[in-house]
């Protein structure tokens, strides 16, 4: 599991990822040493209100002042890159391309082992 | 001209190891290298380039985004992508942005040396013509419909440009930083030119107004007036003698003192720029659009739309869970294959974009 994030993980600028089910549920989170603090904090937030509003979207891309979400639907949920102003932006799209058909056969079978597999992963 | 290779690799190494193993065929073309895809532009911008080849994964401006700069700013520049990063689908997003080859590192000199030659020969796979009359083979261009990219050498200043026919109509031309009507009258200014024909031409769109021979009209007007000023200064014995005039005998530095009131007149116009009306944000907007990517922006409309603002409200709470500032803009793809930029905003607005659209510099300008 590890292995096929870590293409995008080693990305300069790339601080951290999140999985989150359509029902907002933030099913997995990776991140770099210095942005854990902000990892844990956006796997707190209910995501159900911005899911419903991602309806009938692809993918999207969220511009900040000192950072970008970079979204992308796949069949059981989101793939959430948050990159730096430094990242190179369009290996960033394309390796979260190469990801999304890995991402629904890893995706648990029922909610419930959620929290179990994203402990696993630290 | 021999032709220039610009190599682009954040390996200093191996942009020196590709110099050196180039050497031998320095008979046939020149190596130039950049360690970043903003040197290279740079190096575009001032520099006469056959050819880029660069690597995909760098810092900063990556691969993909010099590719798309250089097709906006550059579009008649062939570039050729190398990785050792080999995905399929990294093929397909090379190609696919419009990359012109794809080579997988590591690679010998031999198959950089094939990959540099088939790139360069298509450039003039039509020939080459030396010591030719402009106007007369444009006619003839435009005579026979021909569509070809025609690659024009200034031997006087040894200034290069570029313009694109499509069935005998002028689509657009590029001479430096200049695309477009201005750089058509700089190219069909030259006198002594040389030329090198591709048989393609990558607009299906007339980016310039006008027909060919109403340019070549204007052009040669405007060549016979600077000639004509020259001769003018050299005829007018007047000024010569009041250049000649000693600076000691002031006295006819007086008249030129009265110069100022001149300047005065000058600040009307200053006062009438102030009365046009404010832009509205919609047409600052395009303003800032167009200052940044010029007339190639990919946007079918602009437009307010309160549809979004409960996405913007969303998303705007989780960046404040991680104190990354303020949501400025948003690009949303939507299912039915439909693209915006959103600005947030007392009134928010969408801009509709195409799959061409260089929304990323798009994004830079506006936020």
């Amino acid at each position: 599991m590890k292995d096929i994030f870590q293409e995008v993980m080693g990305l300069e600028g790339v601080r951290g990822l999140l999985i989150v089910s359509k029902e907002g549920a933030v099913t997995l989170t990776k991140s770099s040493p210095e942005f854990k603090n902000e990892a844990e904090r956006l796997a707190q937030i209910n995501w159900l209100p911005f899911t419903i509003e991602m309806s009938g979207i692809n993918d999207a891309e969220l511009v900040y002042d000192s950072a970008r979400f970079y979204i992308k639907k796949f069949e059981d949920g989101y793939l959430i890159v948050i990159v730096g102003d430094n990242a190179p932006l369009s290996m960033v799209r394309l390796n979260c391309e190469v990801l999304i058909p890995s991402l629904s056969k890893m995706q648990p079978a029922t909610k419930k082992f959620g929290n179990l597999l994203r402990k696993k992963l630290f | 001209m021999k032709p220039n290779v610009l190599i682009v690799d954040d390996d200093a190494a191996f942009l020196r190891l590709i110099q050196k193993d180039m050497e031998v065929f320095a008979d046939s073309f020149s190596i130039s290298i950049a360690e970043s895809g903003n040197v290279a532009l740079e190096i575009l911008e001032n520099t006469y380039v056959s050819l880029v080849i660069s690597d995909m994964r760098m810092p900063g401006m990556d691969g993909l985004e010099l590719l798309a700069s250089i097709l906006n700013m550059f579009p008649d520049i062939p570039v050729c992508m190398m990785t050792s990063y080999d995905k399929p689908k990294t093929e397909e997003a090379a190609l696919g942005g419009g990359a012109v080859g794809y080579l997988k590192k590591p690679f010998t000199a031999i198959e950089l040396f094939a990959q540099i030659t088939k790139m360069l020969n298509k450039r003039a796979d039509g020939g080459s013509l030396h010591n030719v009359t402009l106007e007369t083979f444009l006619q003839l261009i435009e005579m026979e419909q021909q569509t070809s990219t025609l690659r024009v050498i200034d031997k006087k200043d040894k200034k290069s440009g570029v313009l694109f026919f499509r069935n005998g109509e002028l689509m657009n031309a590029r001479s430096g930083m200049k695309q477009g009507k201005d750089a058509a009258y700089e190219i069909l200014s030259w006198s002594n030119v040389s030329l090198t024909i591709e048989h393609d031409c990558i607009f299906k769109e007339k980016l310039i107004d006008g027909d060919l021979q109403a340019l070549l009209l204007d052009a040669m007007r405007a060549k016979d007036e600077i000639a004509g000023e020259f001769e003018a200064e050299e005829d007018d014995a007047g000024s010569e003698i009041l250049l000649d005039a000693p600076i000691e005998e002031s006295q006819p530095e007086i008249p030129e003192i009265k110069a100022p009131p001149v300047e005065i007149k000058a600040k009307p116009p200053v006062e009438k720029k102030a009365e046009l009306p404010p832009m509205t944000p919609i047409e600052k907007i395009r303003h800032k659009i167009k200052a940044a990517v010029g007339a190639r922006d990919g946007i079918s409309d602009i437009f307010a739309d309160a549809s979004w603002d409960g996405l913007i409200v969303q998303a705007s709470n989780i960046g404040e869970a991680i104190n990354c500032g303020r949501l400025n803009a948003l690009y949303v793809h939507k299912d039915r294959n439909e693209q915006f930029i959103v600005i947030p905003g007392p009134e928010t607005l969408a801009i509709t974009i195409s799959q061409d659209s260089p929304r990323d510099r798009i994004i830079a300008a506006l936020v």
